[in-house]
């Protein structure tokens, strides 16, 4: 019986910061959605959705974009790692693909806001290369820019995942299908990336839910409307002191990358049985 | 008839960095032979077949299939297919997948690949398995698949890289002949990578012994067993006792001097080109006869040793003697056993008894003392 009461005292520490610290802050958060000035009701949802809609719908469509193209560019960065027959294009891509995760997104923002906008560097290349005037120059600084600093500050952690996972099959499976005539496209698509699908989503989700927190990234490229939904719950929060609209805004997201965690939980069940 | 150079390789050399991993293989398979790459780990004998298959390079010679050069071919362009170790099977297909997938490849009609899948399965006697995935086959199903995935594309040339080494024992001894039935069924041509001496001695029209990257013997069964070109084959092919010997040719005779531990003998040359000086004399325990040293021998042509029993054991069907022969060991079967420390004469008849002429010395002297050490423990 002592043992037990000791063994719960080990515990504790542990349960009342999880507690304390991230549980009941959740638990508050989610009540005070519900709460206007006082009283339980739904006015903060109707005027999250009178006022937000428009965002929430923007936030899903870049993400969903940045995902599909962060998948994409995994792939390519670890077949062509797995596959690539060059070996010093290899080592070089091996060396180079890694750097952008040790940038934090803060630093990202501020990067690709000098390289993308208007009169900034990517269009003063272009246009000293007299590939186009500097009438035409447009700035990426809106959706497109998110999209961008999303792919490439998170192709690299899921590039990883996939590079190591395609490194750990057995490679006869590549011969075997390379002897009876597989393209390497076709040895990419339908040997080596079936066998590393489950760690391709995983990787993926962690991605999706990575970028649906992130507030520098929107705020430095897209001080604009529509936004991204990180972007308005601090708007909410910091200009209004608006804390029930945020929290509601704050469920959505969490209701937005839990469907991607309960696709998740359905791989890994499917795995075990 | 492609009897001569079916499928050759001439002057054929790999490196891999600096080391040689196989040099000069001149080799011609006829069409329908099977053929047996036997040589211990470090041969060369998978780089050998991959290089047939085309997943390596090699750093000099040339591969011709029907006197067509195709060195530097693609592995799909060469009419071979290659059964790997591990099956290599994809783990995502299921086994009619699996085994459709090169048709799938080449573009065949699907109604066609069912077909094919179809007769394959039953031809293996994978009916009914269709739907299953690698994971929920036996050793013996996935390695049937692995064959039928390869046979598919109906190959001229089949690879086979000891693709029986990771079935069970009693398995293994049916599929041997499974195997060899189906490839005289199908009349392809079979090249089978292996280690285990009797897998190739029952497979194989001929056998092809590698040595450190080079052919030490190629022949049938019978000759590379009865006729080993080297210390190093006979050695490979069981003749583990190794002795030294001191003799000179006479005639059509090789006459051997009495030593320390045996009487003089001599045995017919037989067309070897043995030298006058110290031979290197091998045998394997099954072909000694072992009496005592008080009864009357009735020797025949050979050579007869005196020593004393060390040691006995009945590893099943006869009794296993380690025999002290002065400085060495060596091993004799007899019917009988003889007690540790009786006085025995070991007869070996001249036609078990392999003479080569000694050089340095030979790796296969290692081979002996390792294996006999395991007989000891």
């Amino acid at each position: 019986m002592s043992r037990r009461l000791l063994g719960l005292a080990l515990v504790f520490p542990a349960l009342a910061v999880i507690a304390s610290l991230f549980i009941l802050p959740l638990i508050m958060s989610a009540v005070g959605a519900f709460q206007v000035e006082g009283a339980f009701g739904w006015g903060n949802f109707i005027k999250t959705f009178d006022l937000y809609t428009k965002d929430i719908l923007f936030t899903v469509v870049i993400i969903v974009l940045s995902t599909v193209l962060i998948g994409i560019a995994s792939i390519a960065i670890g077949g062509y790692l797995t596959l690539g027959e060059h070996p010093v294009a290899v080592a070089i891509l091996r060396w180079l693909y890694r750097w952008p995760m040790f940038i934090p997104f803060i630093v990202v923002g501020q990067i690709l806001r000098t390289f993308l906008a208007k009169n900034g560097m990517m269009n003063n290349t272009f246009v000293s290369l007299g590939l186009m005037t500097p009438l035409d120059a447009q700035s990426f600084l809106d959706w497109r820019g998110i999209v961008i600093a999303f792919v490439w500050k998170q192709t690299p952690f899921v590039a990883l995942l996939v590079a190591g996972a395609m490194a750990s099959i057995n490679r006869d499976t590549i011969e075997a299908a390379r002897n009876l005539g597989a393209s390497k496209l076709r040895v990419l698509l339908e040997i080596v990336v079936p066998q590393v699908a489950v760690t391709l989503t995983v990787g993926l989700i962690l991605s999706f839910v990575t970028m649906m927190s992130v507030l520098s990234v929107p705020l430095m490229i897209n001080a604009q409307s529509p936004t991204m939904l990180t972007a308005d719950i601090a708007f909410r929060v910091n200009s209004y002191g608006d804390y029930g609209v945020a929290n509601a805004l704050g469920l959505i997201s969490l209701v937005l990358a839990s469907s991607v965690a309960w696709i998740y939980l359905r791989i890994s069940l499917k795995e075990r049985a | 008839m492609e009897r001569n150079g079916f499928l050759s390789l001439s002057g054929v050399a790999s490196r891999y960095g600096s080391t040689q991993v196989l040099t000069d293989i001149d080799l011609s398979i006829a069409k329908g032979e099977f053929v047996a790459l036997l040589g211990s780990s470090g041969c060369g004998k998978t780089t050998l077949l991959r290089v047939l298959a085309g997943f390596i390079s090699p750093s000099a010679g040339e591969v011709r299939v029907r006197h067509r050069d195709v060195t530097h071919l693609p592995p799909d362009k060469r009419g071979m297919a290659l059964v790997f170790q591990s099956y290599a099977l994809w783990p995502h297909m299921t086994v009619a997948q699996n085994i459709g997938y090169g048709l799938k490849l080449k573009g065949v009609p699907r109604a066609e690949i069912a077909a094919r899948v179809a007769a394959m399965q039953s031809l293996l006697g994978l009916d009914g398995l269709e739907a299953r995935k690698p994971a929920a086959l036996s050793g013996g199903q996935r390695q049937r698949v692995a064959l039928g995935r390869a046979l598919a594309i109906d190959p001229e040339i089949l690879l086979l890289d000891e693709p029986l080494s990771n079935l069970d024992a009693r398995i293994r001894l049916s599929v041997r002949h499974e195997l060899r039935a189906l490839q005289k069924r199908l009349g392809i041509t079979a090249i089978h990578v292996t280690h285990d001496r009797e897998e190739a001695m029952v497979m194989a029209d001929r056998i092809v012994i590698l040595d450190k990257g080079r052919i030490a013997q190629a022949g049938t069964p019978e000759d590379v067993y009865n006729r080993p070109a080297s210390a190093f084959v006979a050695a490979f092919m069981g003749a583990e006792n190794v002795l030294s010997l001191a003799g000179t040719p006479s005639g059509d005779e090789f006459a051997i001097e009495a030593g320390p531990v045996n009487a003089a003998g001599s045995v017919p040359l037989a067309g070897r080109p043995l030298a006058a000086g110290t031979v290197e004399a091998r045998f394997r325990p099954e072909a000694t006869r072992l009496f005592s040293t008080d009864e009357v021998a009735l020797i025949g042509s050979g050579i007869t040793f005196r020593g004393e029993v060390a040691a006995v054991s009945y590893p099943g069907g006869h009794w296993r003697h380690v025999v002290r022969l002065g400085e060495t060991e060596i091993m004799a079967d007899a019917e009988r056993a003889f007690e540790p420390g009786s006085r025995v004469g070991v007869h070996v008849p001249a036609d078990a008894l392999f003479l080569f002429n000694s050089s340095a010395p030979q790796p296969a002297s290692s081979i002996s003392r390792a294996t006999s050490g395991k007989v000891h423990a």
